[in-house]
């Protein structure tokens, strides 16, 4: 086992069934994505299907389409520690500028960026290519955010 | 009576609206309020006023005045004068006792004044004391306008959005308008919000515009709040432009309350918005340019004006109106005059109260008689007749003289002349005491109508000038907000674990801890504590806080911060820890896991794991060590996995060696269970064999599963709660608080003074040397009477002490428990606890009630 | 209480998104007397204008770092990340 392995879900083995902390609410689930913790010398460059939130000069999370296992791996180096926090993160994708505006007061036009949304829980807010909004949050409040999200989506119905 | 079809009029006659008032069918036009609807019907009478119940009319049709309150679809309190007319509108007055035209409790006017003067329910109404219910049901039923009615229920659905604007415009009047097409010249971000349901003049281009939206505070960090009706947007603004105008206040003369008296607002509306003819005699009395142009818009109404009065040429020795449900006449300088409509104009006076929230000064200016905003914070900007530009007016006399009738200074709360004599008498001798004793100001006008006459009448009655008395303070909301609005959507935050879901299937009763659903128990607890003993049980103990602590500084780092010793900890064992304040105080305990040189996991409680976080991420930023402190706690589920079979069921999850050799008491290890990686630490809070497994959170439910087909029994808080109180384990904030220390609770043999320093190491050292005043002991009951938590430890008839944790255990057939006592308390010493009421005693027993020599733990 | 915290790294966020340990405290060297030890503990100078003090970005990216507020008005003059 190499280092930290038990933080990664994709080190289960293959008939581990991993199951998202918004399986049970209907928001569109971004479970599959992966997310590590970056601290030291950040990455100049990401590959495709990665972005870099920087959250300080020397803080950063790397959002990865799929599994985080390569990216985990690329970037560990002598200047750089990799937190493979893919489990401590619920993510939904969110639709609509005032659906955002009810949802947190972080500024629209100044995304990607960390702040709070649904009252006060801390999260990470990044901006599709289609102008749609990615929410990242700790798992533990995954399934209150959606909630939150599915009932303002009503209260714009 | 309505007239013929003008320009500019906001009613659509094509448009038909009925609704109900007091039964009675109402037609209108869309484009109607409610108020000119019912103007329009021929009724004079709106309400009943607070406490005189005299008849009250439209005064203002500005939504200030709370002549026009009335219950509206079940809301009640509502301003008609400003309310759009509904089809269907159920309306009905408020506040009387039989109809708006004989009020019952119109008595009061007639015999009350001697038994109600200002102030009365502090000298009445006391005496005799047993009497008291009876006056407060009376008090209760006669107090308040409207009723809520709990049948009604509106379902009202208020939402929170967060706004940002570059400029701000508060004010949709002609000097907002024309300062918001200015702004949006210079580029967007620039919104417009009006309290009022339509705005004059063109479309602002390039400008937001929000109407039916007032901005009812001015808060630090340019955050303004604005009341949209079912949306409360929260703005930040960079630039705050108020042009909030100004409000047109009343004369103060005997009789000056009458339905028929009203303020030139009331009557150009009625006019020109709801073509409606006001009066048929009209007298027109006016400090003002404003309020005089009004004899034109009546002219053009057909209303006959029989006297014009120019209070700039020439000021009234006196003024009386006269009438009983309404005005039949007045009386200038002794004059009679009939008339049946009287158009009354103050002045007006800026609306300064949003400027003043924010930090402006307001000072009075003597040549208008007004109080006017100076010396502006930066960001925020006032333009237009809040500033006091373009009001040229003629101070008119603070009260005038005229018959005996009642000169109301405030008429939301029914306040006359005559109370402010008397309270001045009283020796109510500030303006700050004198509203609070009168209580103007504080009725449904908030001061708009009031403030000013009242400071000119308490100016003239003491003889101090206008400038020295100063006005009370302005606080927000500027108008009457829904307290659902303020309340918006009443989700709460909530944490739950991966198992979450699990334990709701398998019938688990799941309570708060702190922001976390756990459940108490799943249906049995008793059953639950026999499996832990007899079998195997398994936990979910998910919420406990989970840091990762790596570096090449981490062992110094936590040699600093804990009273513990860490640097001698062994790669792959385990301490308990406990952390301190800087005052000596415990904070949190938990496990320390030493996974390399480098590298430690360390625990934390539930409640604790973000202020624990926050804790260790302030020290190392005083200290600067080289070492990273990462927070795993919602990354990595945990179960404990504890009983007899605990062992059996493990090794059959796993290829790893997981015999007592292999995996012993205090070891961590990485291993693989159900073909999931796991951080496996082998400690005992509930007091049988037993295994905590840490691992990546979707893998939860499929692990679980594994464990409980293996044999494991879930079990809750409850019997863990018992099973660790066998084992005297204790919890930190449950048996300790925020003043307890290590020597008191009873936790020496962590502190390790020969180390360098820590935090809390000088209050320590200094608790040691001064003695404890109370220490944690165990303690059974001999009679098996279970205290509550908090039970009071009794000592020579004193409270001594308290106990923090109680169980009656089946296995040890006793009752159990932890208590603060007096340092003397040795064991087998006996002390009392009251018990429902009646003292029982109590018995220190120092060690673990159960397996005191941990031989289960290390098996 | 709705001012704006110009977070180092995130730039004017509202207060409420951080926690504070209040003004900046001289810990005591070496063993404190009683007095010197409560002093530390429970006494603060609580200056009415321009104090220093620890902010921690709790909501937003979880740095400490310190402020100079003046308490009378709540304007933040300087942020600085410490050491």
């Amino acid at each position: 086992m190499t280092e930290l392995a038990f933080l990664s879900p994709d080190r289960c083995a293959p008939e581990v069934k991993l199951a998202s902390p918004l399986a049970r609410v209907a928001v569109r689930d971004l479970f599959g994505i992966g997310v590590l913790e970056l601290r030291g010398e950040l990455p100049s460059s990401v590959e495709a299907g990665e972005e870099l939130v920087r959250l300080t000069p020397d803080r950063a999370l790397l959002v990865t389409a799929g599994s985080p296992a390569v990216a985990r791996e690329r970037l560990r180096g002598p200047g750089t520690r990799v937190y493979d926090l893919t489990a401590g993160f619920a993510a939904l994708e969110v639709e609509g500028e005032t659906l955002f505006r009810r949802l947190t007061d972080l500024d629209p036009a100044k995304l990607p960026a960390a702040g709070p949304v649904a009252r006060g829980v801390g999260g990470v807010v990044t901006r599709t290519a289609s102008g749609t909004f990615c929410i990242l949050v700790p798992q533990e409040y995954g399934h209150y955010v959606a909630e939150v999200v599915l009932d303002l989506q009503q209260g714009l119905a | 009576m309505r007239l013929p079809p003008q320009p500019g009029e906001a009613i659509d006659r094509a448009e038909e609206v009925v609704f109900v008032f007091n039964e009675t069918r109402v037609s209108a036009f869309r484009g109607d309020t409610i108020g000119s609807a019912l103007y329009a019907a021929g009724r004079r009478v709106f309400s009943r006023s607070f406490k005189y119940h005299r008849p009250r009319g439209l005064l203002c049709c500005t939504g200030h005045c709370p002549n026009c309150l009335m219950t509206v679809d079940g809301v009640p309190n509502v301003r008609v004068c400003t309310e759009p007319v509904r089809q269907g509108a159920i309306v009905k007055s408020q506040n009387v006792l039989g109809s708006l035209e004989f009020d019952a409790l119109a008595i009061t006017d007639r015999i009350g004044g001697p038994f109600t003067p200002v102030g009365f329910y502090y000298r009445t109404m006391i005496r005799p004391r047993r009497a008291w219910p009876l006056y407060e049901k009376f008090l209760r039923n006669v107090a308040g306008l409207g009723r809520i009615d709990p049948e009604a229920a509106t379902h009202r659905r208020y939402d929170v959005e967060h706004r940002r604007a570059r400029v701000l415009v508060i004010g949709g009047g002609r000097s907002g308008r024309e300062a918001a097409l200015t702004a949006a010249a210079g580029g967007p971000g620039v919104v417009l919000v009006d309290e009022t349901s339509r705005l004059a003049g063109e479309k602002l281009e390039g400008v937001e515009v929000l109407t039916s939206a007032r901005a009812i505070g001015l808060y630090e960090g340019g955050l303004v709040p604005v009341d949209a009706g079912g949306v409360l947007y929260r703005f930040r603004a960079e630039r705050i432009v108020i042009a909030t105008g100004s409000v047109e206040q009343p004369l103060l003369f005997p009789g000056n309350d009458l339905p028929g008296i009203v303020l030139p607002s009331a009557a150009r509306r009625l006019i020109r918005d709801w073509s409606i003819r006001p009066g048929r005699r009209a007298v027109v009395i006016a400090t003002d340019g404003r309020g005089l142009d009004v004899v034109a818009d009546l002219e053009s109404a057909g209303t006959e004006v029989v006297r014009v009065v120019d209070l700039r040429e020439r000021d009234l020795s006196s003024l009386e109106a006269e009438g009983r449900k309404g005005l039949r006449r007045v009386r200038v300088d002794g004059e009679a005059v009939d008339c049946d409509l009287a158009v009354v104009s103050g002045g007006r006076q800026p609306a300064y109260s949003l400027l003043a929230q924010i930090g402006a000064r307001v000072e009075y200016d003597a040549g208008r008689g007004v109080f006017v905003p100076t010396s502006l914070p930066a960001g925020v900007e006032a333009i237009g007749s809040v500033t006091g530009a373009g009001l040229a007016q003629r101070v008119p006399k603070p009260a005038y003289a005229g018959g005996k009738g009642k000169c109301f200074v405030c008429v939301c709360e029914d306040v006359t002349g005559k109370d402010f004599d008397r309270a001045i008498r009283e020796g109510f001798d500030s303006i700050e005491l004198a509203k609070r004793y009168t209580t103007v100001t504080m009725g449904p006008c908030q001061g708009k109508l009031c403030h000013l006459p009242s400071i000119r009448l308490y100016a003239q009655k003491t003889g101090v000038d206008e400038a020295a008395i100063g006005t009370t303070t302005a606080r927000p909301p500027w108008g009457p907000v829904e307290m659902g609005l303020l309340a918006g959507r009443h989700l709460e935050p909530v944490k739950r674990t991966s198992l979450h879901f699990r334990h709701e299937e398998a019938g688990g009763q799941m309570m708060w801890a702190g922001a976390w659903k756990r459940p108490h128990s799943y249906g049995d607890a008793a059953a639950e504590v026999r499996a832990v003993h007899e079998s195997v049980g398994v936990i979910d103990v998910s919420t406990l806080g989970k840091l990762i602590v790596e570096g090449p500084d981490a062992a110094t780092f936590l040699e600093r911060l804990y009273p513990n010793r860490f640097a001698d900890l062994r790669v792959g064992r385990i301490r308990y820890g406990v952390l301190t304040t800087d005052g000596g105080r415990i904070m949190d305990d938990g496990t320390i896991a030493r996974l390399s040189d480098e590298r430690f996991y360390v625990t934390t409680t539930s409640s604790g794991s973000e202020a624990v976080n926050e804790w260790f991420e302030w020290w190392n930023a005083i200290w600067r060590y080289d070492v990273e402190i990462v927070n795993v706690t919602g990354a990595l589920a945990a179960v404990n996995v504890a009983g007899p079979q605990a062992r059996d069921v493990l090794a059959r999850l796993t290829d790893a060696d997981v015999s007592n050799a292999g995996l012993s008491y205090l070891d961590a290890r990485e291993l693989a269970v159900a073909g999931v990686p796991c951080l496996a630490l082998r400690i005992g809070f509930v007091g049988e064999l037993g295994y905590e497994l840490h691992f990546a959170s979707p893998a939860a439910e499929h692990l679980w599963d594994r464990l409980v087909a293996g044999g494991a029994r879930p079990f809750g808080l409850e019997p863990q709660r018992v099973l660790r109180l066998e084992k005297q384990h204790v919890i930190v904030g449950q048996d300790t608080d925020s003043e307890s220390n290590l020597i008191s609770a009873g936790m020496p043999w962590i502190v390790k003074l020969e180390k360098d320093d820590f935090v809390g190491r000088g209050a320590v050292e200094l608790a040691r040397e001064r003695g404890i005043r109370e220490q944690l002991v165990g303690f059974t009951m001999p009679d098996n009477a279970l205290p509550a938590e908090g039970a009071q430890v009794v000592v020579a008839g004193r409270p001594a002490g308290r106990v923090t944790s109680a169980r009656l255990s089946e296995r040890l057939g006793r009752v159990v428990g932890l208590a603060w006592v007096s340092p003397e308390h040795g064991e087998g010493d006996e002390f009392q606890v009251r018990v429902d009421g009646i003292e029982r005693t109590a018995k220190v027993a120092l060690a673990p009630f159960y397996d005191p020599s941990g031989e289960k733990l290390r098996s | 209480m709705s001012f704006l915290l110009p977070c180092p790294h995130c730039g004017p966020r509202d207060v409420n998104e951080f926690a504070t340990t209040g003004e900046v405290l001289v810990r005591p060297k070496g063993k404190p007397s009683i007095t010197e030890l409560t002093d530390y503990i429970y006494f603060r100078r609580n200056v009415a204008g321009v104090q220093r003090e620890w902010w921690y970005h709790r909501q937003g990216c979880g740095t400490w770092f310190l402020a100079e507020r003046d308490t009378r008005t709540n304007e933040v003059l300087k942020v600085e990340l410490p050491g």
